[in-house]
């Protein structure tokens, strides 16, 4: 038994060390840094729990290394890791270990599953698992475990942008925990029967449509002051 | 004829009367300090109502804006403001009474139901000033300091986020909703005002009776829960309801129905006591 | 004409509660009279006038004013009537000139802005337009309220207590502008006092009223004519003019005072007889004196 365990340590070391050098994880990476700059014109569509919005239209700029801007005209609701963590966090691979396996099928395209775990342990981060379509090397899923937020599922759908690998939609999944309404501001004569919150946790969608990309046109850093 | 005459009649003694200002004072001050406290301090109560989202979602935009802050102030002083038309309207008939040109007035060949319906078009008048002054103040003063925007709406549902292009409306209707509810107050402080002689028993009445319906209406007892449809004081809040999604029409207008209600008795009661009165002051 | 009744109180009753205010009250006024409608406090007055002006009903009895009850023609009647009831009370807060135009607006007639300063000039108070009736005297307020009677020309003009907190010179003032509206404009005026001199020289007609009831109705000259004076007479033989006085007026009761002045009732026609005889009898009178007036004749009706 004890033979047993020390051979899955060693397996698991190897693994580690063989995922480090992820030539699935390095090639999407080198993808997204060959995108200097966009802007992108997004609509966003929430349905979350407890929340009514209507689709808000809103223009995404984005510059490397981490400058990032949301230019909505209204009040627009996006997942607290939305766009930029998950790619900053992957922008430097020196700062987390990723595993290699096989991933499961997601829209007809076998994918290559990664597991990115980090080193620094300062880092928001917990745990990152990714399904890459190894082939176009474009993620096709991705979730993302933090400490401040939880668990944040992603999913992704192409258009003509693969050569960037950038989406033309996303869809957030999000755990929509135990909303507490402060009763004071909340009440409401109509609502006769006790409150039905829902103290559950339950799932949340967000899903951003992405039209129109401008790539590397050269952003002003003016934009994102 | 008369009726009209007397009605500017009663304008003019409003327009008169220092207190009819305090109203107007009041409610200056009031929004002032609200806005104030949102300049200075907003996101703290941005953050009180979005907290429970803040974990998972991030909002993006401008949510301290006029809008939200026109919502802000209409909530916290619709409770208030019956206090402020009270003040004015409670001493139409009863502040005649203990000056003593009730007399003089009812001597005149004017009715004493035109006599009673002109203060109560004077009344409604006053608070429809007053209405008028707070919409002004909160929704396009407080658009002009913070700008404009969606508004992001705390409901027992959870939060509505209203887009800008979406809400004048909400606000008009909320306004005239509001409007029938001080319109309720005024009317019944009037109605009181007939059976007094002296000026501050029908204004402190009137506060009382709001008090104790109030009261009654939030009490958790079933006991109650046949009467509270039917208080004037469960509706006054009706104005809200337009800031849900869907709009829950069915409700407004119930709520309306009793307001309406409302008034159409208090002023009979008025129109019957100051008929029947023996004017002896 | 002058006979055409203005004012018909039948027999008005009116109760506040158990207190009955007004009992079995009956008066006329005709067109042209000024009327003095006298009582002591509390004897149901105001009451009356009120229910005069509508603001009280009566429980029981009938009111015509101009041939007319209230029931179907109040406005009608209202808009020919001027009144002050007890004290004229204004807006405070507005100016002579608002609180005038005001009462101008719903008194029914159409009453100019000249009009309303005219009457003010009328009243003594030009130039007093723009101020605060807040701050006016009892006069002052007493003269707007005058203004406010008859701005709009009425018919009758009821005044209750018009004179009352006035100083001489103001009660002068009222009384000579009371004569004036009489002589001038031929008005109706009902005239309530307490200020029974002041009836006896104004008023052509009265009506005594207390405890609610109706005690005696005339002309102001019948009723002092009728009634008994109190002599005080002043002669050089008390003794002689005592005898003879009982005499001949046995029903005078003659009574010496303090001052050793004869005092003696007797008919107001009487009184002259009264100095023939002792003329005749060469008692040399020094002071012949009628003390009994309207005073004494109220105390007494009242009284009895």
């Amino acid at each position: 038994m004890k033979q047993f365990i020390v051979f899955l340590f060693f397996i698991q070391i190897c693994n580690l060390h063989y995922a480090q050098q992820s030539k699935v994880l390095n090639a999407y990476v080198t993808k997204l840094n060959s995108v200097k700059d966009y802007s992108v014109n997004a609509k966003i569509v929430a349905a979350v729990p407890m929340i009514k919005i209507k689709e808000v239209n809103a223009i995404i700029y984005f510059k490397q290394k981490d400058k990032f801007k949301i230019e909505t005209k209204g009040i627009a609701v996006l997942p607290k890791q939305g766009f930029l963590d998950l790619n900053k966090f992957l922008a430097t691979p020196s700062k987390y270990m990723a595993i290699e396996s096989a991933g499961k099928e997601i829209s007809g395209v076998q994918t290559t599953m990664v597991t990115v775990i980090p080193i620094d342990e300062s880092t928001d981060v917990i745990l990152a698992k990714l399904w890459i379509d190894s082939k176009r090397n474009i993620i096709m899923t991705s979730q993302l475990t933090t400490k401040s937020s939880g668990m944040l599922t992603t999913t992704y759908a192409y258009a003509d942008q693969i050569p960037f690998g950038l989406p033309s939609s996303l869809v957030f999944e999000i755990d929509v925990k135990k909303f507490k309404m402060p009763k004071s501001v909340a009440a409401n004569i109509h609502q006769t029967n006790k409150s039905t919150n829902n103290n559950k946790d339950q799932k949340g969608k967000i899903t951003v449509y992405l039209t129109g990309y401008k790539v590397n046109k050269g952003l002003s850093d003016s934009i994102f002051k | 004829m008369m009726f009209f005459k007397n009605t500017y009649n009663e304008f003019i003694k409003i327009a008169a009367k220092p207190r009819s200002y305090i109203g107007l004072i009041a409610l200056s001050v009031l929004i002032a300090v609200i806005i104030f406290a949102m300049k200075a301090d907003g996101s703290t109560y941005i953050s009180f109502v979005t907290a429970s989202f803040e974990q998972t979602l991030s909002f993006s935009g401008d949510i301290m804006n006029g809008n939200l802050i026109a919502f802000i102030i209409l909530q916290m002083l619709i409770v208030h403001i019956p206090l402020l038309v009270a003040l004015v309207t409670g001493d139409l008939i009863s502040g005649e009474a203990n000056m003593g040109t009730i007399r003089m007035l009812a001597s005149k060949p004017i009715s004493r139901s035109q006599i009673v319906l002109s203060k109560f078009t004077a009344g409604a008048l006053y608070t429809l000033l007053l209405t008028i002054w707070l919409g002004f103040l909160s929704l396009y003063v407080a658009r002009w300091i913070f700008g404009t925007g969606d508004l992001m709406v705390l409901t027992s549902d959870g939060l509505i986020i209203h887009p800008e292009s979406d809400i004048e409306w909400r606000y008009i209707y909320g306004f005239l909703t509001a409007y029938l509810s001080l319109l309720t107050v005024s009317t019944l402080s009037i109605c009181l005002s007939a059976f007094a002689e002296n000026s501050i028993g029908p204004i402190v009445s009137t506060m009382a009776i709001i008090i104790l319906f109030t009261i009654i209406g939030t009490m958790d007892v079933t006991v109650f829960d046949t009467i509270k449809p039917y208080l004037f004081t469960t509706h006054m809040a009706a104005w809200r309801s337009y800031f849900e999604d869907p709009v829950p029409w069915d409700a407004i207008n119930e709520s309306i129905r009793i307001l309406i209600y409302h008034n159409v008795i208090l002023v009979a009661i008025a129109l019957f006591q100051f008929n029947r009165k023996d004017i002896t002051s | 004409m002058q006979n055409t009744p203005i004012i018909e109180v039948n027999s008005i009753s009116k109760t506040f509660g158990s207190f009955e205010a007004v009992k079995d009250v009956s008066f006329q006024v005709n067109q042209g009279d000024v009327f003095g409608f006298l009582g002591p406090n509390g004897a149901g007055k105001s009451t009356t006038i009120r229910c005069l002006l509508s603001l009280i009903r009566p429980n029981t009895g009938q009111i015509k004013l101009f041939g007319k009850t209230f029931t179907s023609n109040r406005a009608m009647i209202l808009s020919k009537i001027g009144s002050i009831i007890e004290k004229p009370d204004f807006y405070k807060y507005l100016s002579a000139q608002k609180n005038l135009e005001i009462f101008a607006r719903i008194s029914g007639a159409q009453v100019s802005k000249k009009q309303i300063y005219e009457m003010l000039e009328f009243v003594g108070l030009s130039g007093r337009e723009k101020h605060r009736v807040k701050g006016f005297s009892h006069g002052m307020k007493q003269r707007l309220g005058i203004a406010q009677t008859l701005l709009h020309k009425p018919d009758l003009i009821i005044l209750d207590e018009p004179t009352t907190g006035l100083d001489p010179q103001g009660i002068i003032e009222i009384r000579n502008l009371i004569l004036r509206l009489k002589t001038e404009q031929n008005k109706t005026i009902l005239l309530s006092s307490h200020q029974l001199s002041e009836i006896e020289l104004i008023a052509n007609r009265m009506v005594i009223i207390n405890k609610g009831k109706t005690l005696v109705e005339g002309t102001v000259s019948e009723l002092l004519n009728q009634q008994e004076v109190l002599i005080v007479l002043d002669v050089d033989s008390a003794d002689k003019a005592m005898a003879l006085i009982k005499d001949r007026f046995p029903s005078s009761f003659p009574e010496l005072n303090v001052r050793g002045q004869i005092e003696l009732t007797l008919r107001k026609n009487q009184t002259a007889s009264l100095n023939r005889e002792l003329n005749k009898a060469e008692i040399a009178v020094s002071a012949l004196e009628p003390k009994r007036k309207l005073e004494d004749f109220f105390i007494k009706i009242i009284g009895s």
